[in-house]
């Protein structure tokens, strides 16, 4: 998968979970001004983020500093990538 | 037209000698209330914004139909965890309708800033759920569901510009799993035609209040509970708004 497609696929889930504008869903979106969602949304959305991906990041102390679209994207390849080096 | 515009001159008038009235009264109220029912502040509070709601609803009845559908049922099996859509400011007030006074409301922070409102709230155990955080929030609406309390979402967390059923915040649902109480859907309607968002002036309306039957979190179960059971009560409510709209 490369990384154009993980973007995809992430923009994809979370449009679909929070009903989000995918013209809004650029990557200096700011999850909680722009995009509107609040901090139990970022609990669903690492939920949404594992069932997609097939990884667990809930313990991930990373996730805290999460602040736009962006961010999510380079997490999510930066994971994707370390758990390909790893198996 | 000339209809709203007496409605707009003579609602709003009796709106502002009603909420005047009853502050009057209160203080006097409250204490009969305290020192002959026992009962705690927040639940005589709660059920004097009840009252109120209820003259609200007496000072509009000229303009407005009421019609209420399935309440009974959210009645009997106290307390639960009540949501419903949002159309309009006076969705609040339309709670009155409940057959029931014992509800805290869990709302944004900007309902908390109307001060001739904001001590009633406060004394009555509102949650203000964007300011105190979740974690909070969470602590206090357990507690009021552990005292007897209900305690009533509006999970859009705003009134909807189109009419359309927007986008569902998840601490109801979360609420609910965590404490096993069922979620009441309620589905408000015509209250967007009453004073649509961003409107001053009145209209007449028919307004509905619809309970749906309950959904028992244990339903559903695992990390996800919460989400399913939020899609599960927003296509009911979704699906029926629909049907109620189609049918106008």
């Amino acid at each position: 998968m490369t990384d154009k497609e993980i973007i995809e696929k992430i923009n994809t889930a979370l449009a679909e979970e929070f009903e989000l504008d995918e013209a809004s869903m650029v990557p200096e979106a700011h999850l909680f001004d722009e995009l509107e969602l609040d901090s139990l949304d970022l609990v669903d959305m690492v939920i949404v983020l594992e069932q997609a991906f097939g990884f667990k990041i809930r313990e991930e102390e990373e996730i805290r500093s999460i602040r736009t679209l962006g961010d999510i994207h380079a997490f999510v390849i930066r994971k994707r990538h370390q758990r390909l080096q790893s198996s | 037209m000339w209809v709203g515009f007496l409605m707009t001159l003579t609602v709003y008038p009796l709106l502002s000698l009603w909420t005047l009235g009853c502050m009057a009264v209160f203080p006097a109220a409250f204490l009969l209330f305290k020192f002959g029912t026992r009962w705690s502040t927040e639940r005589i509070v709660r059920f004097f914004i009840w009252i109120y709601g209820r003259g609200w609803i007496a000072l509009v009845f000229p303009f407005v139909r009421f019609s209420r559908k399935g309440l009974e049922k959210a009645a009997s099996i106290q307390p639960v965890i009540l949501v419903v859509n949002h159309l309009s400011f006076f969705d609040t007030y339309c709670m009155a309708l409940l057959p029931f006074y014992n509800v805290a409301f869990a709302i944004r922070s900007w309902p908390f800033r109307m001060y001739w409102y904001a001590p009633f709230m406060r004394m009555a155990n509102y949650l203000d759920v964007e300011t105190s955080g979740w974690n909070d929030a969470s602590l206090q609406a357990k507690k009021i569901l552990e005292r007897g309390g209900n305690v009533l979402f509006f999970p859009e967390g705003h009134r909807s510009r189109n009419g359309a059923l927007g986008r569902f915040y998840s601490g109801a649902f979360l609420l609910a799993v965590e404490t096993g109480r069922p979620v009441i859907p309620l589905v408000i309607s015509g209250t967007d035609v009453l004073l649509p968002p961003g409107r001053r002036r009145l209209h007449p309306a028919r307004i509905r209040l619809e309970a749906l039957p309950p959904v028992e979190p244990r339903r559903f179960s695992g990390p996800t509970a919460h989400i399913q059971l939020k899609k599960v009560v927003r296509e009911a409510i979704g699906r029926r708004l629909a049907e109620i709209r189609t049918k106008r």
